[in-house]
């Protein structure tokens, strides 16, 4: 096997780590920003 | 232009949005397929040449990135709409992401074959600039409290900023550089193996298609986020504007 293939793995799973973490971080905070404004509304109306 | 911005509206509803996340999965599957099982091994780099099919996209896609905060920044600046500047932002965050993702590929194939992780060589000098450049954008915006100041403030940056682009695509060209000349754009047309152009082109359009996902998701939280400090600060406007959506 290629000695630097090590290499290639890091690169993809770096990629990959990064693209899926900054979907992740997204969703939750579209999700926070969701509840706190529902937080708010609610204290409101009740 | 405002064609343009309904276009995009239309692109950043929910369906929209899951539509767009599903299509850039499966780019993104059928790019690691052909560039990691059906692109040949390079014949003098070896296995770790197939970290070009995501160093050059992540490249592109901060170019493209920072295109798409330069052209929101003046839209912003000539029709003062504060939707332009939620697209500048979000832009300009995503393609700090693809910028700092390039330099780390750049460097990890840098390692093997030329034998040092970075070199202060005009092509990866530019682009570290680049990536201050626009994290300084970022700053900015975090710490101006007014919106309209903050807006036009991160507009002036974003054009400004976006001068460094070309600097970094052209430093190979203009200056006695270690990194390799341009592969595509090249007069005399590409001059790799069929299958590795075609990898590097599927490659390319699977990061477009994720941007264009972490756009939509981008903007929503962006959007989400605008409407928990008016329902803070202003019940009503929030009910309004909650309505309206």
């Amino acid at each position: 096997m290629d000695e630097n293939v090590g290499y290639l793995v890091a690169g993809y799973a770096i990629t990959a780590v990064a693209l899926g973490g900054y979907v992740l971080r997204l969703l939750a905070r579209a999700r926070e920003a969701r509840r706190r404004a529902d937080v708010v509304a609610s204290r409101r109306r009740g | 232009m405002d064609v343009a911005a309904r276009g995009l509206g239309k692109a950043t509803s929910r369906s929209g949005e899951r539509a767009l996340g599903i299509a850039a999965l499966v780019a993104v599957v059928v790019s690691a397929t052909l560039s990691l099982v059906v692109a040949p091994p390079d014949a003098v780099q070896g296995e770790v040449q197939r970290l070009m099919y995501v160093h050059v996209p992540a490249a592109w896609l901060a170019y493209l990135s920072f295109f798409a905060v330069f052209v929101a920044s003046v839209a912003y600046l000539k029709t003062r709409r504060i939707r332009w500047d939620r697209i500048a932002a979000a832009s300009a965050e995503i393609g700090v992401l693809f910028t700092a993702l390039a330099i780390a590929l750049g460097a990890l194939w840098g390692k093997p074959i030329w034998g040092t992780w970075w070199t202060w060589d005009p092509r990866l000098t530019t682009t570290a600039m680049l990536l201050l450049i626009y994290l300084a954008y970022l700053a900015v915006r975090r710490v101006v409290d007014n919106p309209s100041r903050r807006a036009r403030w991160a507009a002036v940056i974003g054009i400004v900023g976006f001068v460094d682009v070309p600097i970094v695509h052209l430093s190979v060209v203009w200056w006695r550089s270690l990194h390799q000349q341009a592969t595509l754009l090249r007069i005399g047309g590409p001059e790799i193996h069929g299958s590795m152009l075609t990898a590097l082109l599927v490659g390319v359009a699977a990061f477009t298609l994720v941007y264009a996902y972490l756009m939509t998701l981008r903007l929503r939280v962006g959007r989400l986020e605008e409407r928990a400090v008016r329902e803070a600060l202003s019940p009503q406007v929030g009910e309004l504007e909650e309505a309206d959506a």
